[in-house]
């Protein structure tokens, strides 16, 4: 049998999800004779072959154009999209910042920080992405088959999802494997 | 009361009338989901979380307010309400800021348990995020309106339990928030900082300053204890982490307080900010330093010994019945003293044993010499609870503001008393509640219209007042002592006779927790543990023996070993 191809990426995120992922240790041996990992945001090949991959995980929340992008052209190119972690599924800790104003958030991040010298401007550049006034879940912009929520989400709720997956099912998180922290 | 039949997912169960279908529920172990409701609060039916399928009603209905009937037949997870459950759940999780990775409720917050419960693994709308402010005007506790879900358990704690009305709803629909009296801050309400909405909140809107982010219910063991605050002895859960007290909380099951607490209970033990007294002290030409506990002792033996029949010993009520009975033995037998008193002054007359609780059944309350909304809150939040839902009267015998006046039906002085003595006899239940303002001449008159009719529940400040006067503090002080010991506990003020006689003496000898404000009378500062430290019994105003239970360990000696240190140097 053809293994089953899967590509990861991150948008608005701290990477911890991707950690978690790692994080199912040796079981990785076992899972990379049945999946062929395409993309990842640590490899070489960053977007998803266009011929398509069976499973796309997503981590981070929908922040910017950019990541709008991301999260459009992983859905695509995947027959089953998942959402791994708080961000993905909910918005998490990056949608703590729609409690407040966009430009707020930015002079705080960029001048107003007590760790910033003085004079600092916030970045206008085209070439970075643009930040929505407000932080969405990747099911607020794309469709999503499988929500896998924590923060990050254990690497047991991880295996599970992706085994449930591989024998035909969709999987069911129930509990230690479903958390929202 | 009659029985009826009922059959609650294919049980059946002989249910009363009068009772809901979660009370019927639950008293057979079967677990309804709730969010608004609360055992000790009145059914409210705001949060949907309890619906259920009764059989020939048209929708499902709030099993937390809907009365049993012959015949019913419930079903309380069936696909339909599992359905609609969940529904509640999106919409309550879509509302407001539910992100529970930096919620300080995480892993104790019911609406996330539920959540866990029905498998909710995303939610379906989108989030409208509004604009509610986080209220931190209060000094030892933070509401946050963004993670309420309005369930109302606050409200119904502060006016249904504690009698005081201060929280409300303002606004309407998906805009309707908490607030304090006419929508001002909390901090500058009505609040009486008791405390009890704290304790109710399912959810992560209302935080304790404490203890937050310190530990979580896995992490934090329960100790129950005695509050000394005041000698109503209300029932302490003490949370604790790490030998460190977190929280303080009510214990729901104990008498006399059933779950209340006022400020001076659940806060102000931990945000006590005077300097903990930690090695013992000694004063030399007027200048502290510290030193080891044999001298100390050595120092205090020898000094107490040369005022030998001139010593007068001062009890705090905090002190457990053990401490006094060693304290009373070394002043008298090993210091042939006979002046024996209690810090905080005592009432004209002690309280008979009664039970606080039966206050609930009083319809006609006569409150004299007693501000209940100083002292002895949890005793005045039955009579402001019971005057607001007019169950009962109260006539208010005092001199001065007190905090009870807009409760009372009337306020008169003392010489007036029988006005409210009139009153009090043509009532069913009267009760009378007396502080230490009552003269022993309005008891006089209170006790010969209605001995027999009223329960005569005298209130002191100090916690073990009974107990002192079982081990003989009941003397008064004696002008010529020379030697002055005094087991202070925490004690926060001395009363101003005390500190007359002080510095009139030759040598005083402190036994406190904290420096303040002995430091300026006394000559020698023994440290001592505070309750949550100390194990041992007090007698609360009921007259029952209560216990202290030391929920941390400490390496300060306790007031016994202190005292026992002293009777052997004494050489009894």
């Amino acid at each position: 049998m053809a293994k089953v191809k899967i590509a990861t990426d991150w948008l608005d995120v701290c990477s911890g999800c991707h950690m978690s992922l790692l994080d199912i240790d040796e079981r990785i041996v076992a899972l990379a004779k049945l999946v062929e990992f395409t993309s990842s945001p640590v490899t070489d090949l960053k977007h998803p072959p266009e011929d398509g991959v069976t499973v796309g995980i997503l981590t981070g929340a929908v922040s910017n154009n950019h990541q709008e992008e991301t999260a459009k052209e992983m859905r695509e190119r995947c027959k089953i999209l998942i959402s791994l972690g708080d961000c993905a599924v909910f918005g998490g800790i990056c949608a703590m910042r729609n409690l407040f104003d966009t430009e707020e958030v930015l002079r705080r991040g960029y001048v107003e920080t007590e760790s910033t010298a003085p004079g600092q401007e916030i970045p206008r550049s085209e070439e970075i992405g643009k930040l929505f006034d407000r932080v969405k879940a990747v099911n607020e912009v794309v469709k999503v088959d499988v929500h896998i929520p924590g923060c990050p989400p254990p690497a047991d709720a991880i295996w599970f999802a992706l085994t449930e997956l591989l024998a035909g099912r969709i999987p069911v998180l129930t509990g230690d494997n479903l958390t929202y922290e | 009361m009659a029985s009826v039949n009922i059959t609650i997912d294919d049980k059946k169960i002989v249910a009363q009338t009068g009772q809901t279908i979660y009370e019927a529920a639950t008293a057979v172990g079967i677990d309804i989901p709730h969010l608004c409701h609360h055992p000790a609060l009145p059914p409210e039916g705001a949060c949907r979380m309890c619906l259920v399928e009764v059989e020939k009603q048209r929708v499902l209905q709030p099993a937390c307010t809907f009365p049993v009937t012959e015949g019913m037949v419930v079903h309380t997870e069936s696909p339909k309400v599992v359905e609609a459950r969940k529904f509640v759940l999106q919409l309550l999780f879509s509302e407001r800021n539910h992100f529970c990775m930096y919620c300080q409720m995480s892993g104790d917050c019911e609406l996330q348990d539920l959540a866990y419960r029905y498998n909710l693994d995303h939610w379906i709308y989108n989030r409208p995020y509004p604009d509610f402010p986080v209220d931190s005007s209060r000094e030892y506790f933070v509401m946050d309106h963004n993670r309420c879900i309005l369930c109302r358990r606050c409200i119904r704690a502060c006016a249904d339990l504690v009698g005081n009305y201060t929280l409300g709803l303002k606004n309407r629909g998906a805009a309707t928030m908490i607030t304090a009296d006419n929508d001002v801050p909390f901090g500058d309400s009505t609040c009486i900082s008791c405390g009890t909405c704290l304790s109710v909140c399912p959810t992560g809107a209302l935080m304790d300053r404490k203890s937050a982010y310190l530990g979580r219910e896995v992490e934090v063991e329960h100790i129950k204890s005695t509050c000394t605050a005041c000698s109503v002895g209300c029932g302490l859960d003490l949370i604790t982490k790490d030998n460190h007290v977190l929280r303080i909380e009510a214990d729901w099951d104990a008498k006399p307080n059933r779950g209340l607490l006022c400020e001076k209970g659940r806060f102000e033990p931990l945000w006590d900010s005077r300097k903990r007294a930690i090695l013992p002290m000694i004063k030399r030409n007027g200048k502290w330093r510290k030193a080891d506990w044999e001298e100390a002792l050595d120092l205090m033996a020898l000094k107490l010994g040369e005022t030998k029949g001139a010593v007068a010993g001062l009890a705090s009520g905090q002190a457990t019945n053990e401490s006094l009975a060693l304290l009373a033995k070394m002043l008298r037998e090993g210091l042939d003293s006979r002046h024996l008193a209690m810090l905080s002054g005592s009432l004209a007359e002690p309280s008979e044993d009664c039970d606080l609780t039966e206050l609930d059944l009083v319809d006609f309350f006569v409150v004299v010499g007693a501000d209940l909304t100083e002292n002895h809150q949890v005793v005045g939040f039955t009579v402001k609870r019971k005057t607001t839902k007019r169950t009962a009267r109260l006539a208010l015998i005092s001199e001065g503001e007190n905090g009870l006046a807009a409760y009372a039906m009337r306020e008169w002085g003392p010489d007036e008393v029988d006005k409210a003595i009139e009153m009090a006899v043509s009532a069913e239940n009267p009760a009378v509640i007396y502080g230490m303002e009552a003269s022993k001449e309005t008891l006089r008159q209170l006790h010969e219209a209605l001995d027999g009719k009223a329960p005569f529940v005298g209130l002191t400040p100090a916690a073990n007042a009974r107990g002192a006067a079982a081990a003989g503090f009941n003397g008064s002080l004696n002008g010529s002592a020379k030697g002055l010991y005094i087991l202070a506990c925490e004690e926060k003020e001395i009363p101003s006779d005390v500190l007359a006689r002080a510095k009139a003496a030759d040598f005083v000898a402190v036994q406190a927790s904290y420096l303040e404000p002995w430091a300026d009378i006394a000559d020698v500062i023994l440290p001592s543990p505070v309750s949550f430290e100390k194990q041992g019994t007090i007698i609360n105003n009921e007259g029952r023996t209560l216990k202290i239970t030391a929920a941390v360990k400490t390496s300060l000696k306790s007031e016994g070993e202190v005292l026992e240190n002293l009777i052997q140097r004494l050489g009894l």
